[in-house]
């Protein structure tokens, strides 16, 4: 037979907090901590007996759920998941069997994008709360997704430029150059870390500050722009004119994606 | 009447008797009906707020910190004398069968 771990009143607390934040709207969530707080830690209260007497911490905060709300919630953070999951799937394969005649595969990263940025934006505009001060690890956290974001598309900046191509061409076809593995793996798994870490982002901003959401936003453009590139990649060739119109033709698209992504964190910061 | 119905009674009754706080409320009635945890009374508790039967107030509490303090509210008061009717009326339809 299961036997249940004796709770403490922090551990109780700290489990019913996440779950309460999880599926409360934000002042009513923060209310029903207090209260619990308050309720815990009476001088009469037997620690020993908390499940016994409150109930699962988790089953405490669901008591409190309005079911519609959280459903909507929950469809929500289902759409955008999905979202990441979707460019982390095609950051791993540079492939999908989605197919549209009207457009080509590298703008899909750019929907699943555009999608979760105005979604999310919407949402946590409407339903989200600021709470206190900035994050303490929402600046660090950015600075290190730009500063990766940046580097990775300087680096296809110069795998991409007509003087590497024509080298790149000339060489033996069973050669591949270190900087085009280096670009490789910088896409790929930075597309995927860059999804895991907008996950991460997104249930920060539920569960604690819509200004977590900038975090959401910077990582989904990057992973957008990573799978735009290895999508691009994977469908290109190395003829003469398009060594000559690769980077031109990448930038020209990359830059105004970024700069949406760019403005969509600022708005998830204010 | 369900048992929801006689826990809100019971909460509105004893907060009839003067505004309390939530470990107050919640201990007896965890005493009066043991199988219902406390965490379902304070979620009862939070939905009559909600309906606007209460309301809360921070206050000092013995010595410690502001305790939050619920009392009954006008439309509070006409809701415990609809529940007490019912009351009322289902204790003596179950007294007609000769249950005591």
């Amino acid at each position: 037979m299961k036997r249940q771990k004796p709770l403490t009143k922090e551990k109780y607390l700290k489990q019913f907090s996440r779950a309460a934040r999880w599926r409360l709207p934000p002042q009513e969530s923060e209310d029903a901590i207090s209260d619990y707080r308050e309720l815990l830690f009476q001088e009469e209260r037997d620690e020993t007996r908390l499940a016994e007497e409150l109930g699962d911490p988790v089953q405490a905060a669901h008591l409190l759920t309005d079911v519609k709300t959280y459903r909507r919630w929950l469809k929500v953070f289902a759409v955008l998941a999905f979202g990441l999951f979707l460019l982390a799937k095609w950051a791993w394969t540079g492939w999908t069997r989605f197919y549209f005649s009207f457009a080509d595969q590298w703008w899909y990263p750019v929907w699943v994008m555009a999608v979760g940025l105005a979604l999310s934006l919407y949402w946590f505009k409407r339903h989200g709360q600021k709470n206190g001060s900035m994050p303490k690890w929402l600046l660090p956290a950015l600075l290190v997704v730009l500063a990766f974001g940046v580097g990775t598309m300087a680096w296809n900046w110069h795998v991409f430029s007509q003087i590497f191509l024509e080298h790149y061409a000339g060489m033996s076809p069973h050669i591949i150059p270190w900087q085009v593995i280096l670009q490789q793996e910088l896409v790929i798994n930075g597309g995927m870390v860059c999804a895991l870490l907008a996950l991460i982002g997104l249930v920060l901003a539920k569960c604690y500050d819509r200004r977590w959401l900038a975090l959401y936003t910077l990582a989904v453009t990057v992973a957008a722009l990573c799978g735009f590139i290895i999508f691009f990649c994977k469908s290109m060739d190395l003829s003469a004119t398009i060594r000559g119109s690769a980077q031109s033709y990448l930038f020209a698209r990359l830059i105004p994606i970024g700069a949406a992504g760019l403005i969509g964190t600022g708005v998830a910061l204010c | 009447m369900l048992k929801k119905d006689l826990l809100e009674l019971c909460l509105l009754q004893l907060l009839s008797q003067g505004d309390k706080y939530g470990y107050e409320v919640l201990t007896p009635l965890r005493a009066a009906f043991p199988d219902t945890q406390e965490s379902a009374i304070y979620a009862l508790l939070r939905g009559l707020g909600r309906a606007q039967y209460t309301e809360w107030y921070m206050a000092p509490g013995g010595g410690g910190p502001d305790r939050k303090y619920y009392r009954l509210t006008s439309a509070g008061q006409t809701r415990l004398e609809q529940l007490r009717t019912d009351w009322r009326g289902m204790r003596d339809a179950i007294a007609s069968f000769g249950v005591e």
